[in-house]
Order: C-alpha cells, then structure tokens, then sequence
C-alpha cells in the first residue's frame, strides 16, 4: 500500500526535481551561460521581487480573468450550439456544416479581424479566447449526444420517458464524458489562445509581461512567464480531470460486488 | 473509506473553483472593464459660455483626472448664472461656475447654495465705458448721463459702489436697466452715454473707440468667479469638491502659461476677435482656489448693496453659506 | 375475452417479409411462450405488441384499443439489461421520480427481486444476473397489464437462467400478469409458459399448450419432454 502510493504520488514528481537540481548545477557549476538560461533560483527571485512589486499577482489574475471570461462564453456557447445540433435535426441541417467550415480556420488567421471589429481593450482578446474554446466544446457535445448508445434511446422511448426525462436521465448523462473531454480539451486551447492574445496587443497579462521582457531582454522574467503558463495549465487540467472523476462516479465503480 | 475520499476530493475541487473564481474576479477589477464602465459616478458641472470651466473641458484634463478616481464629468453650458443657481437648486446640476452675483441673488431668495472655490480677480475687465468723442473723461461728468446696465447682476453692484464713492446718487445720473446683449447694442447706437460691462465686451469696447472710464479696482470690486454647489450635496462630497479645486486650479496654472493656445480656442468658443480676447486674458489671471475670508467680505458687500437698493428682499449672511476646504 | 388480438398483422424490413398474416388471441394471464428458429419473427411480434413497431397491414388490439403509439399497458424486458450506466440500481427505476410512492414501490420491487441491498449501487458492480433482474423490477414499476420478455436470459449462464427463470415465473404467477416470452430455448419454454407457440414461416405453426406446467410428479414430467420434443421436431421440420 505505501509502495504504491510513493510510486502514484511521487514518481511523476521526480523528473521534474531531478532537471532542476542539475538545471540549478549546470549554471553554477558555469556549464552554460545564465545569460539565457538563469538559474532556477533566479528565477525565483524574480518572482519574489515582481510579487513584493505587485506586478506578478495583477498580471496572474487579470489573465486568469480573461480565460475564465472567454472559457465561460465560448464553452458555453459551443455547449448549447453542441446541445442543438446534437438534438434538433433542423438545427443540425442549418448550422452544422457552417460551424464545422468555421472550425478549420487557425485561430491566428483571425486576429486581425477580431482586432479591427473588437480594437485591442479587453472584449478583444476574450473574444479571442471564446473563440478557441467554442470549437472544441461544440465537437465533443455534438459528438457526446449523437453517440448516445441507440438501445438506451429506444429503452427511453418503450417506456415513455417524456422529453425532459429523456435529456436529463439518458441524454445528457450519456454524452458527459465526451462533454468533459470537450472541456479538458478547451482548457488547453483556452491558454494559447490567451498567450496569443496577449502577445499581440496587451498592456497586462502574463503575456504581455513575457513579450516587454523580450523587449528588454529580461531572461528571468520570460522564464517566470513560462512556468506560470505550465503551472496555470496543469492547475486547469487537474481541476478538469477531477470534475471528470465527480461527474463520472458510475466509471469508477469497479466490480468489487460480484456475486450472486 | 472510498466514498470518504470521494466527498473529500469534492470539496477541494469545490474550494479550488472558488479560488479561481476569486482571483478572476480579482483580475476583472484590475482591468479596465473592472475600473470604469462599473461604478463610475456621474458628476455634472454647469458653465457659462467662455468662462474658466470652458477651459478646462476643453483642455480634457479634468475630466480624465476624474475619471481615474472614478467620476464621469459632464459640463452643461447655460446661459445665465441665474439659470445655474436654478439648477443647483434642484439638483440637475452637482456643481456651478457663476460670477458673483447669481449666489448672492440666489441665497436671498432661500436656496441652499453652498460656495466652495473663490476664482481669480478680474476687476481690470470689469468698469463703465464711454466713447472716446463723448469728451467724458472723468467720473463725475457722468452726471445727468444715461448709463445701460443689467439688474442684479455685476454691473448693478459696479455702477451703485462707484456712484457712491464718487458722492453721487442712482438719481443724479439716468440707469437703464438693458440686457447685457441689448445693452451694447443701445451703447453702440448711441442712445446711451455709458455702459457698465464685463470682459470680452470691455475689451472689445475699448478695442473700438471707448475709454475704461473707471474700472474694479477704482472701487476694490474683484468680481470674481465661484464655484458654486448645492448644500447637501456639498456636505456630502467634501473629498470630491477638494479633488475639484486641485484639478481646477491645475487647469488655471495651466491656462495662464498657455496664452496663445487660449486665445484661439475663447475666440472660436465666444465667436469673438482674437485681439479682443488677448486684452482680456492679459489682464486678468486664471485662479481657483478654497474660498477666502476676503472674497467672501466682497459678496457681503454685494449683498449689502443690492439689500439696501432693494434688489434682494433680505439680506442673506454669505459667511453662512460657505464650505471652507483646505486643498494641498 | 382476449386481452391481446392480432388480425392478419403483415409486417416487411425492406424486401423480407418477416411476418404474414399472423392473427392470434392472448387471454389475460396467459403465459406465452413464442418459440422458433432465431430470424424467424418472434422478437418483431414482441415489438409489434410493444408499440416499438408498426404493422405493414393488420390490426393489434390491447383491450379492443388499437396500438398506434407505445403501448403503455405493456412493458419490455431486452435481451441485453439496458440499464443507465450512470444511475444507481434505484435510480434506474424512477427515471427522476422522486415521489415517495414511486420510491416505495422502486423499494418493494427490488425487495422482491431479492436487490434491495444494492439499491445505491451503480449497474457496472453487479452481475448479468443482478442487472436483468433490476431490469425485471423496472419493466414492473408501471405495474403494466401485459410483460413482454425479449430472450431476457440468453446471456446468462445455466445456473442464473435457472434461478431467473424460477423468479420470472414467481413474480408473474404472483402478480397475475400476462407475460409473452421470446425464446430460442424450447425447454425454457416449456418450463416458464403454459402455451407455446411454434413461430415458423413467417406465422404461427403450431400453437401447443403446457398444462402440466406447475406440476413437477414423474409424470407431468415425462409429458413436458414429450412437449418439447415436439415443438423441437415442429421448428426443425422443413414442411
């Protein structure tokens, strides 16, 4: 029991320390040069002095601001378009094929119409962020309903389920794990398209403290920059797979009741 | 054991959420979506055409100040400070630029208006005139004349304080009582022998063939400007009215380094010559300031007069009307 | 008064004719068995009745009322469970229910099924047997006239069949309901239904009746494998 524990709980966190401490090595021991690659503990301090600043909790937040905002509007939308399409034949006949030819479309080919139409403020960049996330939702909702076990439906139906009980009692439960999917799958286009976002044209954010470090060829902070992008994005994708575990309860059941 | 851990890993995803949420949120007020459009509240300031509030909407400094400690200015233009006690009354308006005697006109007949800034001093601009091929060239020649003035305004307390000084009486001399407009009209045409005006039009006068037959200071007459607000809401802003002053004399500091820029932008706003507005702005200096003892003796002396010639029904105690502030 | 009438009831897939001209008569507390070679029919009559299906021609009658849409006086039994993965055992009986009556009933039903155990289960932690049987408390909670078994038991090893058919046969004599049972297996047949039905050429060929079902002396026994020989040597019968 404790064996396996230390290999679930600690082996994934043991490469990680390892390239750190010889990361932390190599630049005092003078390996490589710090002046692109500063020592860990630089970078730590980087964050300490931005924190004491002001500048890193602004920047974490307002970004974080951003991608729950366009998550939440995308998602959603890209949820009930999903729903529609998924449960209304008109709706998919009309808009199904459209949304799909919209989907093709790189996200960066769109930057500059979403800045000519939205500017460059905020509605701008999570619009931009709704938009990356819309699409994965939309697909795993879609595909989530119209591959609902048909022996399920047709059970439904023979024993009169009226349309409410039909989506909440077998519809909806039956597409969840793709519907999650779809939301695990949005968190990570949501960063990017944040990143971008903030690249192009911001005045705060993670990404546009990454991109005035560049600038000024300030190392440290781009850094610090890139380990709250992976720190933000292993956070969403932990709190994803653990709605996937609530939500999911009926998967993990195991058979340990047999017998009869 | 099992189902414990289940209930655990809830509430932690549960309190994780939160916390997200929290910090977005945080994010939110930090943007500008967060600081603006939110609780932005509404302050409105009324002005008369080419006085100093002018200025400052014109210059934007004001209202971007404002706005970044969380107020949206709106300027309303009237038309006679008469009109902007009216609306201070009533609250239509939060704050006034009025010359001197609108407040006095208006807290004689019961309004609570409270005075809350005290404007620079403009008694060269303000005197009587008379043309130069009239041969008047003293005061006491005025005698038996016809002088154009406007009721309970400036001019009034102006002709009443010089005639007195000069030992003369309202009936020694004929006063007509014009509308400022009508009353440069009648003066220009002759059918009066003098006119009791403010700058521009003392200016502009003098710019055409008239002599500033005596001015303020021949009577210590300052006619200064105010700024003006209703009582209550006085009382309630007083963080906000000091934000005022700072910003507004910032404005004023501004306006007398920036002549030129200044002249081009009255003329267009007053729709008269530049040369005219130069003289004007030459001689005055562009001041707010918290409200002084010394300003508020001559609005008590306004009132005093304009009691005694029965213009006002009562007279009011200004000193009763006045938020003393301190601005740093 | 039959409860059940079929009348020159047709029914196509496409080009194959799956049933002609069936015309049958099911009293109420018949325990019918439909035997025949699998393809042949039987489970299109089950869902005919079930309302699932519609007639090409023919009329079905429940009670002298014509079945146009899902019969609601019958309910369905599958041959895989059909349970809802992501619902407990007793969740999968209210459907969203949740009036105290429904629950009591869900209750009394599992109770009866002998799961009242495992009413907060989910569906993957039990047994095929388990699960067919909360499928038999479920096709029972609208407390229908008429239970329509579609080889319910054929995934189920020899000994589960055994004690589910025992229960099948226990709840429908208790209850008193009607039941019409799907089924390749002439000896399930013979064991659970007092008349079976031989389904052949796309009608019924030969209708026999098992009057010694409940009766388990030497005898009655000798005449129940003489009864499935029979049915047995009717579906194989090329004529």
């Amino acid at each position: 029991m404790t064996k396996s524990t230390f290999k679930k709980k600690f082996l994934p966190w043991l490469l990680p320390i390892v390239i750190i401490l010889f990361w932390q090595l190599a630049v005092q021991l003078k390996w490589i040069q710090s002046e692109f690659l500063p020592a860990p503990t630089e970078v730590v301090q980087t964050a300490i002095v931005d924190w004491k600043k002001g500048i890193l909790q602004k920047n974490i937040s307002i970004s974080l601001f951003r991608a729950t905002c366009g998550f939440v509007i995308g998602g959603g939308m890209g949820f009930i378009l999903g729903l529609l399409s998924g449960t209304s034949k008109l709706f998919r006949k009309t808009f199904d094929s459209t949304i799909q030819m919209l989907r093709t479309i790189p996200n960066m080919a769109l930057i500059p119409l979403v800045v000519l139409i939205l500017g460059i403020g905020e509605p701008a960049k999570i619009c931009f962020v709704a938009l990356a996330c819309l699409f994965p939702m939309y697909i795993n909702t879609y595909h989530g309903i119209t591959s609902i076990d048909p022996d399920l439906l047709e059970m439904g139906k023979s024993y009169q389920l009226n349309t409410v009980q039909m989506f909440k009692q077998i519809i909806f439960p039956g597409a969840l794990p793709t519907i999650l999917m779809g939301v695990r799958y949005a968190l990570g286009t949501m960063w990017t398209a944040l990143i971008v976002a903030e690249t192009v044209s911001a005045d705060s954010g993670i990404g546009y403290m990454s991109t005035n470090a560049q600038q000024y060829v300030d190392v440290k902070t781009i850094y610090l920059c890139i380990i709250i992008y992976a720190f933000l994005g292993e956070l969403s994708n932990y709190i994803a797979k653990n709605l996937e575990t609530i939500f999911l309860e009926w998967r993990n059941s195991a058979r340990s009741l047999t017998e009869e | 054991m099992h189902q414990n851990s289940h209930q655990n890993r809830k509430i932690f995803i549960f309190f994780l959420l939160v916390a997200w949420i929290c910090v977005a949120f945080y994010g939110f007020k930090q943007t500008d979506l967060g600081n603006s459009s939110e609780k932005l509240t509404t302050i409105k300031i009324g002005y008369l055409s080419g006085d100093e509030i002018e200025i400052s909407a014109a210059r934007g400094a004001l209202k971007k100040k404002l706005r970044a400690k969380g107020y949206n200015v709106v300027f309303k233009k009237f038309t006679s400070g008469a009109a902007e006690t009216e609306a201070l009354a009533s609250g239509s308006i939060d704050y006034a630029r009025t010359g001197d005697t609108p407040p006095v006109a208006a807290i004689a007949a019961g309004s609570k208006i409270t005075y809350i800034a005290t404007g620079g001093v403009k008694s060269n601009g303000t005197g009587i005139l008379v043309k130069k091929s009239s041969g008047i060239t003293k005061v006491s020649q005025l005698r038996g004349k016809k002088i154009a003035y406007t009721k309970s305004t400036a001019s009034e307390y102006f002709v009443r304080a010089l005639l007195k000084k000069y030992g003369l009486s309202t009936s020694d001399v004929k006063l007509v009582n014009l509308e400022t407009n009508a009353a440069s009209v009648a003066y220009s045409k002759g059918k009066v022998d003098a006119i009791v005006a403010w700058d521009p039009t003392t200016a502009q006068l003098q710019l055409s063939g008239s002599t500033l037959l005596a001015d303020g200071n021949d009577v210590n007459y300052n006619n200064r400007s105010y700024i003006l607000s209703s009582s209550t809401f006085a009382k309630n802003h007083k963080s906000l009215s000091k934000l005022l002053i700072k910003y507004l004399s910032q404005d004023m500091k501004w306006a007398n380094s920036h002549h030129s820029t200044l002249i081009k932008l009255l003329s267009e706003k007053l729709g008269v010559k530049k040369s005219v507005i130069k003289t004007t702005i030459n001689r005055r200096k562009y001041d707010f300031e918290p409200v002084t003892q010394t300003a508020i003796k001559e609005s008590q002396a306004i009132a005093d007069t304009f009691y005694k010639a029965g213009v006002i029904k009562k007279d009011p105690k200004i000193k009763s009307h006045v938020q003393y502030l301190s601005v740093n | 008064m039959a409860l059940i009438e079929l009348d020159g009831v047709s029914k196509k897939y496409g080009d194959k004719t799956v049933l002609k001209n069936v015309s049958l008569k099911i009293s109420e507390g018949d325990f019918v068995a439909l035997c025949g070679m699998s393809g042949g029919g039987k489970s299109t009559l089950l869902r005919l009745i079930s309302g699932l299906e519609k007639a090409d021609s023919g009329s079905i009658k429940q009670e002298n009322k014509e079945i146009s849409t899902i019969n609601s006086d019958a309910r369905m039994m599958f041959q895989d469970d059909r349970l809802l993965p992501w619902q407990t055992v007793i969740q999968n009986l209210l459907f969203g229910d949740k009036s105290e009556e429904r629950i009591k009933l869900a209750k009394r039903l599992l109770d009866r099924v002998g799961l009242i155990d495992y009413q907060n289960s989910f569906p993957a932690s039990l047994s095929g047997g388990q699960r067919q049987r909360v499928a038999l408390a479920r096709a029972l909670m609208s407390q229908p006239k008429v239970l329509l078994l579609d080889e319910p038991l054929g995934a189920l090893d020899a000994l589960t069949r055994r004690n589910m058919q025992d229960l099948i046969i226990k709840v429908c004599s208790e209850t008193n309901i009607t039941t019409i049972l799907v089924t390749h297996d002439v000896q399930e047949a013979v064991r659970m239904a007092d008349k079976i039905w031989i389904i052949k050429n796309q009608g019924i060929a030969k209708e026999l009746t098992n009057p010694e079902r409940n009766n388990q002396t030497a005898e009655a026994q000798l005449k129940k494998d003489q009864l499935v020989e029979t049915a047995l040597s009717c579906i194989l019968d090329n004529n």
